[in-house]
């Protein structure tokens, strides 16, 4: 139980204006620790839906959630924020960095979140930028760097502390390929230090490279 | 990093909106130092204008209220309606020593300028003034002594020649600067004034100095059965003109305070508006793992800067200001009823204090709303914001 990611008959619908939207119909669904998983599917099926369940960025309307032993779907806001903070790392398409802050000043936010002096905070972001290849551009803006870049800072910043999971949506899908290229290359990496890894993506090509594939479909696992 | 640095960077991120939201409190911050400036600045000319008038006891004709007493210490005009026997019987009794005074006005091109009849030389004497150039009149003689203020308002110098109602002044000596009202006033012997204004030997109000201050309220006793007149002591009439310095004062600050609150209401707007904007920020922050209280505390402290950078700056404007704009409020016609208080007093260290706190106050008052509105979106929804 504690070495997985476990959905049971979840069921997750969005109160929009007019009529609620059912974006997941009853998903279960278990994901070894250390694994490489693919979330693939047409849009607007629930894939993202899922992942923001896994990350407890949302909580399920019904059914059980329970992530490396922690109950989320029964947790507070601030149990949740915390579990974001240190448990998983969110990257997402559009990369997301917060402008008018310095590169290594993005990754360091989680750190501060968790705590981290600014000394221990300064430390870690050059390690995790050596990591990714972008030392040499700590002090620089996010509006400096490319999508390839860009997309590095983030993943950097998603490891920021040191988090059992690493939750991806559509990485690569605003990126060009040479650019695809060097963060799945990356992300295999980590994979074979053994961090769990489950990526939304459009792409075949790239669910290949994962241990295991689950298609969403309709809000349910196809 | 730390929440500080999320701050300046959300103050700085949108330049434009920042330098307008903190004009918005400097500006309220700043009309209230001048207001409270301007306020001070009366009262202490006020107590100064009273010692200055070196008298213990004032005769005023029945009836007066403490609008009309507040002049007696600015040398505006007032009616001459004390009559020459009420003086002569004043006069009479023992141990009172007695100053007549005649306000009236007049006009130096288009500007008004207060003209006051005395007796020369007793008043030079009882108040003390020195005269810095020329001479002073002697009674009879068609010739005037000039306030500082007014010697410089008017560009006046000795050997000017003034019209009073038609009838041409001399210009004989100027006055030292007193501090007080009388700076702003051309005095004339008081029979030439009677004479030129028709007043029938009549004139506005008399100072008193009495013989033995112990025994005041008996003189006023002795004076209210000699005359058909009214009497107060100076401590009184003090009072009595402090009471409405300080409604001017007080509505004054009032206004300042409603431009203080305009101003909260522009820190709410800037703050809500910056909720919107950021709201996929606040969402990726709090993927991150940022708690609600983390994005309210990180709200209410840019709300709060506003307070502390617009309390500061508008201190510091706001003294500056009221240096400038005192003098020309108590020069400009609509606005003399604040009397000669030409110069300002810069509020007190404890007043400061307490503005700046009452900045910051109002500015995390302001906050709280959208800090809250902030705080409150959910991650998810904030995310998929485009």
């Amino acid at each position: 139980m504690n070495d997985r990611l476990t959905l049971r008959g979840v069921h997750k619908t969005y109160n929009g204006r007019s009529v609620p939207t059912p974006a997941l119909r009853g998903v279960d669904l278990d994901i070894e620790a250390g694994t490489f998983t693919c979330v693939i599917g047409p849009s607007g099926h629930g894939k993202s839906t899922l992942l923001h369940l896994l990350g407890g960025l949302d909580r399920p309307s019904s059914g059980e959630v329970h992530v490396f032993g922690e109950d989320l779907a029964n947790m507070s806001d601030l149990q949740l924020a915390r579990f974001r903070a240190r448990r998983v790392g969110f990257v997402f398409q559009f990369f997301n960095l917060l402008k008018g802050l310095e590169v290594a000043e993005n990754v360091a936010i989680p750190m501060m979140l968790a705590g981290l002096s600014p000394r221990e905070q300064r430390a870690r972001a050059e390690e995790l930028l050596e990591a990714v290849g972008l030392s040499e551009k700590a002090h620089a803006r996010p509006s400096e760097l490319s999508g390839g870049q860009m997309q590095r800072v983030a993943i950097a910043r998603a490891l920021a502390n040191d988090p059992d999971a690493l939750l991806l949506d559509e990485p690569t899908g605003n990126l060009d390929s040479a650019s695809e290229a060097e963060i799945l290359g990356i992300l295999d990496g980590l994979h074979s230090a053994g961090r769990t890894i489950v990526m939304v993506t459009h792409s075949q090509d790239i669910a290949r490279r994962a241990e295991r594939v689950v298609e969403v479909r309709d809000g349910l696992i196809a | 990093m730390n929440d500080l640095r999320l701050v300046l960077r959300n103050l700085f991120g949108s330049r434009s909106r920042f330098a307008l939201t903190l004009t918005g409190i400097t500006v309220g911050i700043t009309a209230l130092v001048v207001m409270m400036s301007l306020g001070g600045g009366l009262r202490a000319q006020i107590e100064r204008q009273a010692t200055d008038l070196g008298a213990n006891l004032i005769v005023t004709p029945k009836g007066w209220c403490a609008y009309e007493q507040v002049k007696v210490l600015s040398g505006d005009r007032l009616p001459d309606a004390i009559l020459p026997a009420d003086v002569e019987a004043i006069e009479a009794i023992d141990g009172v020593a007695v100053l007549p005074y005649l306000t009236v006005g007049s006009a130096i091109g288009n500007e008004p300028v207060a003209v006051t009849g005395i007796r020369v030389a007793d008043t030079i004497a009882a108040k003390r003034w020195s005269v810095a150039e020329g001479t002073a009149p002697s009674d009879g003689e068609s010739g005037v002594l000039a306030g500082a203020a007014a010697a410089e308002t008017f560009g006046l110098t000795v050997g000017d020649e003034v019209v009073l109602r038609g009838e041409p002044f001399e210009v004989l000596g100027v006055i030292e600067p007193t501090g007080t009202g009388d700076d702003g006033v051309l005095f004339a012997p008081l029979d030439v004034a009677q004479r030129v204004y028709e007043t029938d030997g009549r004139v506005s109000f008399l100072s008193v100095s009495v013989a033995d201050i112990t025994e005041v309220d008996l003189y006023a006793q002795r004076i209210t059965d000699a005359a058909n007149v009214a009497v107060i002591s100076d401590r009184q009439l003090l009072a009595s003109v402090l009471s409405v310095v300080d409604t001017v004062g007080t509505t004054l600050t009032v206004i300042a305070a409603v431009a203080v609150l305009t101003a909260a209401f522009g820190i709410i707007n800037t703050m809500l508006m910056a909720t919107l904007e950021r709201r996929r920020e606040i969402g990726i922050l709090k993927s991150l793992g940022s708690s609600n209280g983390r994005v309210f505390r990180v709200f209410m402290l840019e709300a709060a800067a506003y307070g502390v950078l617009g309390g500061i700056v508008g201190l510091l404007v706001g003294t500056a200001a009221s240096h400038v704009i005192t003098p020309l409020i108590a020069e400009n016609e609509f606005t003399a009823f604040v009397g000669g208080a030409r110069v300002a007093a810069v509020p007190p260290v404890a007043d400061m204090v307490t503005i700046l706190f009452g900045a910051v106050l109002v500015s995390v008052l302001s906050g709280v709303y959208p800090a809250w509105r902030a705080a409150r979106l959910a991650p998810v929804e904030a995310i998929s914001y485009e």
